[in-house]
Formats: C-alpha cells, sequence, structure tokens
C-alpha cells in the first residue's frame, strides 16, 4: 500500500514537472484528441530492411530518442554493379523508425564526417515545417537534433530533402517510420517485414559492369534502368527471401521512395486480406494489387495458406522482369489441397 | 568636439553610472578598466575588434557593449518590408521591458555598407521614432559580413542593391556569448523576454 | 585580347614578386586574371540580372598545408590549441599533428591543399598575405572556366557531378593533381569544396519561410522550379553545401583559395 502511495506520489511529482517543462498537454485539454502527457525515455530500436522494429509495449507516450548517420557509400547495386548510394545508417532503404502515437521524438541527424554532402531529413510523419527538413541540413561532420510530437498514426516514409531532392532520393535517401495508434494497435501478426520500392538511374544499362554513375538526364526523363525492392537487384531472392510457415499471418511495411514511379504492388498468387490504403486509417479488404505513390507507403497483411514461392512485383510488369522489381516470400509447410493442387499428373 | 561629447555621453550610458560627469577621459578610462577585469569568453563576440561606427559618427568597437546584455538584429534602412518590422519586434521588447529597457543595449547593424553610413542611420532612428538608447552600426564590408557569420544572418545583395537576408534577432548576454535567437519577423518573442529577464535578474 | 590578358597576367604576376614580402620561405603563390564578365545568379527572381563581375586576381591553387603552415608560424594566435572555438570548431586542422608541424603525414600533406579550415581562418590568412576571398559570384565565374582538357568526362558538369558523387576517401592529392581551366586555375572542381566570402549569402534551408524578398529554399519543389538551368545540379550541390556551413565549421573536405581585386 504505502509502496503504490509512493509510486504514485512520485508519479504526480513526475507529472509535474513535466508540465513545468511544457511537454505535458493533457488529453483533455491539449485539443489533439490524444495522450501526450510524456513521462520517462526510451531509445528506440531500428532496423535495417527487411527486418521491423518489435511492437511496442509501452502504453503511454514517451521521449523517444533516435539518431540516424548518413553515410555515402559504394555497394552492389546488382551482381556486378557498383553505385554510390547515399544512406540513411547504411543501408537502401534506410533504418525502420517504430515509435507510438504521442510519443515526443528527439531526433538527430548525423552527417558522417567522410561524407562528401550536406543532408537533411523530411519525415511525412512530422508536423511541421519541411517535416524536420529546415532544421536539419547538415555539413559533413556535423550533427542536427530537433523534436517533434508523433500526432498522426500510420506508415510513413522519410527521405532527405537537401537540393537537388531528386539526386539525393535517386541515390537512396529514403526510409521508413511506423507510428502505432494509441487506440487500436495492428493485429498481432506472425511476421513483419519491411520493403520499400525506390528507382535508380544509371549511365550504363540495367547490370552493366563495373561502377556506374548517377545519369542525371534519364532521372528527368523519369526513365529508369533499375525499380529494385531494398536498394539491389536480388535484395530478397534466393537465401535472402522473406520466409513463412503456412499459416502464418504476414504484414508488409512498404514504401514507395520513388524519386519518380508510382508503385503497383502485388504479391503474385496472393491476396491482401487487408491493405490499409495509403498507409492511413482506411482498411481495404481482399485486394489484388495496391497503388503506392512516391513518397507513400501502405501496410498490406495476408495469410499464407499454400506453401511456394510468391513473387513479390511491381505489376508494371516490365520493371519485375526487366528492371529488377521482383522479390520473394518462400512459404514452407504441408499443402492443402483443398485450397491449391495441381490436377495434371506428370 | 560633438563627437568627443557623444563619446562621452556613450561611455557614461554604457557605465550605467549617472555621476563622474566632468571628464570625459576618466569616464573612458574607467569603461577600459572595466573591461580589462572581465576577460571576454572564448564564444564572445565581442572577439571581433573591428570598428564599427555609430550613427552619430562615433568609432566603436563592439567590447564596449560589454556589461549589459544586447538585443541585436541586421537590418537595411531601405528595406521595405521585412526590416522596418525586425525594428518593430525590437521595439516591442524594449516596451515591455519598461524602466529595464536601459539596463540592456539595443543594436541594429547595416549590412548594407555602401548606403547606410552613420548619417543615413541616424534619421532612420528619427523614421523609426527611436529612444536615443538606440545603437546603429555602419561597418565595413569584411567587418559586417563576419558579424553575420557569427549571428548566423544570411543576406545577400541583388542587382538593384537591395538585400535578400534572414531575420534574425539574437540575445547576447552581459559578455556577448549568444544566449538565444529567434527567427521571423512578428515572431513570439516570449523566449527572447525571458532571456533578458533571466539575464536582468 | 588574348595578349593583352597575357600581358595583364605576367604583369600582375611581376607585381606580386616585388610586392610586401611574407616570411615566405615558399615562393608565393602564383595568382592568375579572371577577365571581367557576367554572373547568372543561380536561383532566378524576376528582379534578377547579370551581375557584372570586374576582372580580379585568384590564387592558381588552392592554399597548401605547407603554407598554412608559414601563416600560424607568423600568427600562433591561429594554432590548434590556440584557437578561439569562436573561430574554429574541434576539427581544426585535425589532419596535423601539433601547433607547428604537420607530424609524420608532412611529406603527404605539405603540397596537398589545406583542410579542416574554418572561414575565420581562411579569412585571417588571406589579410594576412594582403588578399581577400573571392566572393561566391567571382568563384563560381571562375569556377565555370572551361578545362583544357579532361580525360574521362564528356564535359565538366559531368566531371564535377562525379566527383560529388564519391565519398571522401583516403588522403588528398597535392595541388595541380586535377586539371587546369582556361584562366589557368587549377582544381577548381574535383579536389576540394572552396570556402567563399559570402558563402552565407544564400538564403538557405536554415530559415523560416517568412524570409524578404524570395521564399527560395533548397529543399523540395522551391528550389528546383527556381533553378535557373535545372540540369545544373551541380550548381545546386554547391550551394547547398554552402549552406549548410557555419563559420566557424572544420571540414575533411573544405579549404580556400585567395583573391585579389586588380588595381
Amino acid at each position: 500500500m504505502k509502496k503504490t502511495l509512493f509510486t504514485v506520489l512520485t508519479f504526480s511529482a513526475f507529472a509535474c514537472l513535466q508540465m513545468s517543462c511544457k511537454t505535458n498537454n493533457g488529453n483533455s485539454s491539449n485539443g489533439l484528441g490524444i495522450d501526450t502527457t510524456t513521462t520517462g525515455t526510451v531509445t528506440a530500436e531500428l532496423t535495417d530492411p527487411p527486418l521491423v522494429p518489435k511492437p511496442l509495449t509501452y502504453t503511454s507516450p514517451k521521449h523517444v530518442m533516435v539518431t540516424l548517420e548518413v553515410i555515402e557509400k559504394v555497394m552492389k547495386i546488382a551482381d556486378s554493379t557498383d553505385y554510390t548510394f547515399w544512406t540513411f545508417g547504411g543501408t537502401v532503404p534506410g533504418k525502420f523508425i517504430r515509435v507510438r502515437q504521442g510519443d515526443l521524438v528527439d531526433f538527430t541527424l548525423k552527417n558522417q564526417a567522410g561524407n562528401k554532402l550536406p543532408h537533411n531529413i523530411d519525415l511525412h510523419a512530422v508536423t511541421g515545417p519541411g517535416g524536420g527538413a529546415t532544421v536539419t541540413n547538415v555539413a559533413p561532420g556535423y550533427d542536427a537534433r530537433f523534436q517533434f510530437r508523433a500526432l498522426n498514426p500510420g506508415i510513413f516514409i522519410y527521405h532527405c530533402a537537401t537540393g537537388p531532392v531528386g539526386m539525393h532520393i535517386a541515390n537512396g535517401m529514403y526510409g521508413m517510420i511506423y507510428v502505432e495508434p494509441q487506440h487500436d494497435p495492428l493485429p498481432k501478426v506472425d511476421h513483419e517485414y519491411y520493403i520499400m520500392q525506390g528507382d535508380f538511374y544509371t549511365k550504363g544499362k540495367f547490370e552493366a559492369k563495373g561502377l556506374q554513375d548517377f545519369d542525371m538526364d534519364k532521372a528527368i526523363d523519369e526513365k529508369p534502368d533499375y525499380v529494385l525492392f531494398n536498394g539491389r537487384v536480388g535484395s530478397l531472392l534466393g537465401p535472402n527471401a522473406l520466409k513463412a510457415k503456412v499459416g502464418e499471418t504476414v504484414r508488409l511495411f512498404v514504401g514507395n521512395g520513388g524519386p519518380n514511379l508510382v508503385s503497383s504492388f502485388h504479391v503474385i498468387g496472393e491476396i491482401f486480406n487487408i491493405a490499409r490504403v495509403e498507409g492511413g486509417s482506411l482498411v481495404n479488404h481482399d485486394v489484388q494489387t495496391t497503388l503506392i505513390p512516391a513518397g507513400g507507403a501502405t501496410m498490406v497483411e495476408m495469410k499464407m495458406e499454400v506453401p511456394g514461392t510468391y513473387h513479390i512485383v511491381d505489376h508494371s510488369i516490365f520493371r519485375a522482369f526487366n528492371k529488377g522489381a521482383i522479390a520473394n516470400i518462400k512459404v514452407e509447410g504441408a499443402n492443402d489441397p483443398n485450397i491449391f493442387m495441381n490436377l495434371k499428373k506428370k | 568636439m560633438k563627437s568627443i561629447t557623444i563619446l562621452f555621453l556613450a561611455a557614461i550610458l554604457l557605465q550605467g553610472c549617472t555621476g563622474n560627469t566632468n571628464n570625459p577621459d576618466k569616464a573612458k578610462a574607467e569603461v577600459a578598466k572595466e573591461t580589462a577585469k572581465a576577460p571576454l569568453p572564448d564564444g564572445s563576440i565581442f572577439n571581433i575588434k573591428d570598428t564599427f561606427t555609430t550613427q552619430h559618427n562615433t568609432p566603436m568597437q563592439l567590447v564596449s557593449l560589454q556589461g549589459k546584455p544586447t538585443l541585436i538584429a541586421m537590418i537595411f534602412s531601405n528595406c521595405g518590408y521585412a526590416c522596418p518590422r525586425l525594428t518593430a519586434d525590437m521595439k516591442a521588447i524594449h516596451d515591455k521591458l519598461g524602466a529595464k529597457a536601459n539596463q540592456v543595449n539595443f543594436v541594429l547593424v547595416s549590412f548594407d555598407v555602401a548606403r547606410d553610413t552613420p548619417a543615413r542611420l541616424e534619421a532612420y532612428t528619427k523614421e523609426q521614432e527611436m529612444t536615443p538608447d538606440w545603437i546603429l552600426l555602419h561597418g565595413g564590408e569584411q567587418t559586417v559580413r563576419t558579424l553575420s557569420v557569427l549571428l548566423n544572418v544570411q543576406y545577400e545583395k541583388d542587382a538593384e542593391g537591395n538585400f535578400s537576408h534572414s531575420n534574425l534577432i539574437s540575445v547576447l548576454d552581459k559578455n556577448g556569448v549568444l544566449a538565444f535567437q529567434k527567427e521571423g519577423i512578428d515572431a513570439d518573442h516570449t523566449e527572447t523576454m525571458s532571456t533578458l529577464q533571466k539575464m536582468l535578474q | 585580347m588574348k595578349f593583352l590578358v597575357s600581358f595583364l597576367t605576367v604583369f600582375c604576376v611581376s607585381l606580386f614578386a616585388f610586392g610586401k614580402a611574407t616570411n615566405a620561405a615558399l615562393p608565393e603563390t602564383k595568382m592568375v586574371v579572371v577577365r571581367a564578365g557576367n554572373y547568372y545568379p543561380f536561383l532566378i527572381k524576376k528582379s534578377d540580372k547579370p551581375i557584372p563581375i570586374a576582372a580580379f586576381l585568384m590564387d592558381e591553387t588552392a592554399v597548401t598545408n605547407g603554407e598554412y603552415l608559414e601563416f600560424i608560424k607568423a600568427n600562433p594566435s591561429w594554432s590548434k590549441s590556440k584557437v578561439s572555438r569562436l573561430f574554429a570548431d574541434p576539427n581544426y586542422l585535425a589532419q596535423w599533428e601539433g601547433d607547428f608541424n604537420i607530424g609524420k603525414e608532412e611529406k603527404k600533406l605539405f603540397n596537398a591543399p589545406v583542410v579542416n579550415v574554418s572561414w575565420f581562418a581562411a579569412q585571417a590568412y588571406a589579410k594576412w598575405k594582403g588578399k581577400r576571398l573571392p566572393t561566391v559570384a567571382e568563384w563560381e565565374m571562375a569556377g565555370n572556366g572551361k578545362p583544357d582538357k579532361l580525360k574521362k568526362h564528356a564535359s565538366l558538369t559531368e566531371y564535377i557531378l562525379d566527383w560529388y558523387n564519391r565519398p571522401n576517401t583516403g588522403d588528398l592529392p597535392n595541388v595541380k593533381s586535377t586539371y587546369r581551366n582556361e584562366y589557368g586555375l587549377y582544381d577548381m572542381h574535383g579536389l576540394i569544396w572552396e570556402w567563399t566570402f559570402n558563402f552565407n549569402s544564400f538564403i538557405s534551408s536554415g530559415d523560416s519561410r517568412t524570409n524578404t524578398q524570395d521564399e527560395a529554399k533548397l529543399y523540395c519543389a522551391a528550389g528546383a522550379l527556381t533553378v535557373k538551368d535545372r540540369k545544373n545540379y551541380a550548381a545546386f550541390l554547391r550551394f547547398s553545401f554552402r549552406g549548410s556551413l557555419k563559420g566557424s565549421y572544420c571540414i575533411s573536405s573544405l579549404g580556400f583559395r585567395c583573391a585579389k581585386d586588380l588595381k
């Protein structure tokens, strides 16, 4: 009893302290319709694609610390082709960030000292000028810091918005942030994966050997040599394919970094039981192909009933078979002839 | 002669002292002594050694602002839009400080080194109805650019001789260290005020 | 005309040879004439006209570590341990071991451009030399000078973009290791970024949208709409780089060269 009282007192004291720091905008009084009474600090778990941070376990708004480092580096865009990528955290797409609606996010953007160029970040989850870009333009070797309140739930992309913006995005500067809703969190699934589509423009043709430079004329003409999931031909094929078992549910957080193309996102041989339209609160059911605009994202859910390899594609189909926009989900387990079977005997 | 009187008055003003009215040199010496006894911190903007000229045509180094908090902005007097409003923002702060306003330096520095001569700046104080405690500074191109770099003020002259510029009001502590900056015109200066008031306590 | 220019060049250079001698053990950096011309502002506003640039002198190379060492020896207040944090951040001369010695990398660094120097330091060096930093307009006009020849690239723009597109790796090569342009300037692109006198003249991303005369920004659509030549991405990158700087910044790919009025 005593302990409980003490806890309550401590909590109230803390709440008062918060009030004096002006981080308290009580649920009823802040006009935002969400709880923004912030207590405690956590460091966000960040993941490289195709992984997604674990669902959050806290149930009241936190101060969330996020640090992303911009790294310019040469990586493979195809088996025999190198490209100079500009990245948020060393991968394309950049690290996945997961926060909760009402959280106060304390965001640090570092620009690695060896980098050639300034960069910034525009997070579409931010309510505020430039989505953070106005206050994060940062020179190599320096960092910028700002905070924002995650007001709206949903899946959002982030990207670099330093000029020329198109070039920064075309070089791979995008990633995603998921804001869990305060009420009605997403139903639990067996697997969550992170995929982002992007179009790339190189001096040489698709899979031309060696280090390939960015081609601005092709970018302006919107004629990409590559349309890729997760920044590399075959990033999610073969041993890197996404995995699930028969009967399991899979949620894909899918973004489209662009810079130019709109994705006709489709999984061959599956139907999305749920597609959250444009990543917002509108839930659509039984969807074959969902549009993901450049600079947009979605969440789709499917139950894997039949074993086999499922191809994730941009159904603007030449992109899938000639420009790299193909990934796989490998589903293992027993076949259910009640759902699918081959009738022609060999 | 006039300039000596002004220098003398300025010295008294800077000292915040009403006595000692009969010896300008002594007054100057005491200002110097005061400065000497408080060495400038590393981050002090008063470390710029360049000489500016006030609207009264008096040479002045920024270090002579030491001892009081300073509210400072960069403007040009031909500006038809932003600068008068930036000035108005500073005047509003001046008014709000009331009797305490004389414990703060109010400084405007022009980046229009060609047109904003001391005489032009003096005329500007009249146009803007500023009280005599305001200090308007003219400086050389190198000097003004250096100050702008330290105050994070961006400005660019166009072909007509006008300027694109950022609108920043900065608070310096009594030793010239940048304490707070607020960007924008007609901005909310609550924090500017509280920063100043804390310094005046 | 060409003759006149060469004559002027020779004249000015010789003028310099007899000019104020510093304590130079190193020969004075040769200055070349950049002819008068027009500079077209990178972002166009309705009111923009080309800005006429008078002819001026410019160092043919960026300032080297060796040259900068002479400056430090003559001006110890600019040494690593003495310099004010107001004027140079802790990265200042990070490639040097000591206040007055470059250290064991000296051989490699001596004739390489000095980097990790702040704007204030560059200003002080130029003043010590009786020179100044070039303005953005001067630098851009000089940098647009046609290359004598490029080995691998179809155009100067291609060459520049190629360089911007590479992360910095390893040691910087010596000055004069890239190309020479029509004015006789070396390495205007492809070696380092360079400070300019009014690098902070461009109203860039750090600002809110309440700027006076234009609301052009270096991010998102606003910038792209107003870029004079939308394909001039190379200039765009330079301007956004300048926009990210503060005067005390010291960056491993950022150095400077000096200019001087032609009088």
